[in-house]
């Protein structure tokens, strides 16, 4: 039992190690930036996994120039804006436009490109103009200049907003007229649309503004001055004219042509996960990291929440309700966000995403397995309690070797619901940038947009995992009895 | 004989409910003391406090020279020289019979396994069951489970023995067996205070019986004081309702 209790502590710490200690490291000049899940033409991610566009050719040319290193972090704009005053990454690439508002909590580098807000409307669409909205709903980019000025907009016209976190999912809902329409930054929608998202823009750019490159106000200056000068060079040699061009220009790279072209030509579900394999395997490892360090850690804590359930004293036993009553009670989503953004935020201390992840996954399922536990306990004879006792066992020897050993066997069939119900939460840590399955899948389909087919292909490996799962646990149970 | 047990004015309540209300009992080395009265009239409260399994309100306890009172009092030393006996046996599901037998020795009593073994199979071929040493207590019977609480608790050489109506649990063809392991325990000088029904092992047994009736002890003797020539009218008139039946 001790070996293997030794054993786990181990793995974990192990486990941990290998995902988080690379990060602790920071030379001098090494920066984390965050940018966009998909923004086309400034940041999308190619068949080959790496993050292309404006943006990101850009960054990639500023970093050579002023010698300084960086660790994308690729997450929802939202998500972004948050890590970036959460001071969980240095720097936001997103084009992101500059306003006043932004101002008060950014420090912006030099305007790198002029942009304005547009409406698009799937092309069968009569809606021509913001007075057609009327008792409508629109859909907007969660916390982006389109959703600000829609904001704006749906007082005067009266119309509703609808909020997405990128902006696929987004063309989508307008494409399959969930929403009339979509706000969004000109020349990304222009781009989309050139590329083959059956739209079409009928209003002029609105709120003319410009893209900056972001640092939280009064942080990484350097970085900022590193920036700025990077640019200056880029536009002086121009690079930068090369690298807009290269989008943007005639015959420049057309992202969704190329995978448009390649599935038409290559349709089949194996030639898809054939393309995504590399991706794919590491979202799934990313997934079953979550996964078992979650439940092994949260294992641990739930136990204890559910010895503490049973303790003589009312106060323990009080402390651990309020536990269990305050992280049962909120929503995984929300934990994980105060988690990665909130406490970073009060404290200034960065804490890395997937340490964030199991946090949260330790806290909730924790939760969940104290309460079972706690139930466990509870259900097993007092005699049995007493009858250790009265043979001179102190409480803990007898809950140890008495109680607890009952009380866990009845929940053993809990605990393999948990184990199922652990690893699809971790679908959730998606929204704080860590690229498990699901925010792989969500990837690929901003690359392909063969929505259905990768959606199945994530659904199958989720349902793989939990059948192996359930198996593996169920060996384990009768083992166990 | 010194009196290994002293309880003096014992109170006890539950909320506003006094089930104990003063009770005083010694008893010497050696002695076989019957607990017997109606439900509900503090006996079980009475016997479960003599290894803190109740917390008394207040009055004297001593027992194997140990202060139950005494708040610095350690308990779980205490207890090791007492053995419980309950009524619904309370043998761990989850060992063996073996394992039931070790599992305090080993823990606490801070005997070699090989040590404890030894013991266990002692004492199992005593109460008769050697040959079920190696299987879990859902497969025995309620006699046979009472046997092996009963050796489970003697595995730790107590001092004094409590039994809980250890046959009230048992279907009536079990009971002989049970009650006769403990008749042989007494023999061999064991004290024991026992909390039954059974007024046939009390008049056997027994070398002093305890009446209990509202949370008092109402009279106490010898069996033939007791059984024959009852003083108390409370004692009368039960002795009158369980043998005349």
């Amino acid at each position: 039992m001790r070996k293997w209790l030794t054993g786990l502590v181990v793995l974990v710490a192990t486990v941990m190690g290998m995902t988080v200690g690379g990060q602790t490291m920071h030379a001098a000049s090494h920066y984390t930036i965050t940018t966009d899940t998909t923004f086309p033409p400034f940041e999308f991610q190619t068949q080959g996994g790496d993050y292309r566009g404006i943006d990101m050719d850009m960054l990639k040319e500023i970093s050579k120039r002023e010698h300084f290193t960086y660790t994308l972090k690729p997450m929802s704009f939202n998500a972004g804006v948050q890590a970036v005053q959460a001071g969980q990454v240095d720097g936001i690439l997103a084009g992101m436009s500059i306003t006043d508002e932004r101002k008060q909590t950014f420090d912006f580098g030099t305007p790198y490109y002029k942009s304005g807000i547009v409406m698009a409307v799937a092309n069968k669409s009569k809606v021509d103009s913001l007075k057609d909205l009327k008792g409508k709903t629109v859909a907007a980019k969660t916390g982006s200049s389109g959703a600000m000025y829609a904001q704006r907009m749906a007082k005067k016209y009266d119309f509703k907003i609808t909020y997405f976190n990128d902006s696929n999912t987004m063309y989508n809902d307008v494409i399959i007229g969930n929403t009339v329409a979509a706000f969004e930054d000109q020349p990304v929608m222009a781009y989309a649309i050139q590329q083959g998202t059956k739209m079409k823009i009928v209003t002029d750019p609105a709120d003319g503004n410009w893209y900056g490159f972001g640092v939280k106000k009064g942080t990484n200056a350097a970085l900022l001055k590193d920036f700025n000068a990077g640019y200056a060079k880029l536009v002086k040699d121009g690079t930068y004219d090369k690298i807009v061009n290269r989008y943007l220009g005639e015959g420049g790279y057309n992202y969704k042509e190329n995978a448009a072209a390649k599935s038409a030509a290559d349709q089949s579900i194996w030639s898809l996960i054939k393309e995504n394999k590399a991706a794919l395997l590491d979202g799934l490892i990313k997934t079953l990291q979550l996964t078992i360090v979650g439940i092994i850690l949260a294992a641990l804590w739930g136990v204890l929440l559910g010895v503490m359930g049973v303790a003589p004293s009312k106060l323990i036993r009080g402390l651990s309700s309020v536990i269990i009553y305050i992280f049962r009670g909120l929503p995984m989503l929300v934990l994980a966000f105060f988690i990665y953004i909130g406490i970073p935020n009060l404290t200034g201390q960065k804490i890395p995403a997937f340490t964030a992840g199991v946090i949260t996954l330790i806290l909730n399922e924790g939760a969940y397995i104290g309460a079972f536990v706690r139930g466990g306990f509870k259900s097993v004879d007092p005699g049995q309690l007493e009858a250790a006792r009265s043979l001179g066992m102190p409480y803990g020897k007898a809950m140890r070797k008495v109680v607890m050993p009952q009380g866990i066997r009845l929940t053993i069939p809990s605990f393999i619901n948990q184990f199922i119900i652990t690893l699809k939460d971790t679908s959730i840590l998606s929204a704080i940038g860590i690229i498990e399955l699901t925010q792989t899948g969500t990837l690929i389909i901003a690359r392909n947009l063969q929505g259905f087919k990768v959606w199945l292909m994530i659904a199958v490996l989720y349902l793989i995992v939990i059948t192996l799962l359930t198996w593996l646990s169920n060996w384990v149970e009768k083992r166990i009895n | 004989m010194a009196a290994i047990v002293e309880v003096k004015d014992v109170h006890k309540s539950y909320g506003k409910n006094e089930v104990l209300k003063g009770i005083s009992l010694d008893v010497a080395e050696g002695e076989v003391v019957v607990m017997i009265g109606p439900s509900g009239s503090g006996k079980s409260t009475f016997l479960r406090s003599l290894n803190k399994l109740e917390e008394i309100n207040s009055g004297q306890i001593k027992i194997n020279g140990w202060d139950l009172v005494d708040p610095k009092n350690n308990i779980d030393k205490t207890r090791e020289t007492i053995g419980m006996v309950f009524q619904h046996f309370n043998l761990f599901p989850h060992l063996t019979v073996l394992e039931n037998m070790m599992l305090a020795p080993v823990e606490v009593g801070k005997q070699s396994k090989a040590e404890a073994e030894q013991t266990a199979r002692k004492l199992l071929d005593r109460v008769g069951l050697a040959d079920k040493a190696d299987v879990k207590p859902n497969t025995l019977s309620g006699g046979q489970k009472q046997r092996v609480a009963i050796a489970r608790a003697l595995a730790m050489n107590p001092k004094i023995m409590l039994f809980d109506e250890p046959t009230s649990a048992l279907d009536p063809e079990m009971v002989g067996d049970v009650l006769a392991v403990m008749k042989e325990l007494a023999e061999e000088g064991m004290t024991m205070i026992v909390v039954t029904h059974e007024m046939g092992f009390a008049k056997q047994v027994a070398d002093r019986v305890v009446f209990f009736a509202d949370g008092y002890i109402r009279e106490e003797g010898t069996p033939e004081e007791v059984f024959n020539n009852p003083q108390d009218e409370r004692t009368r008139d039960f002795l009158n309702k369980v043998l005349n039946v």
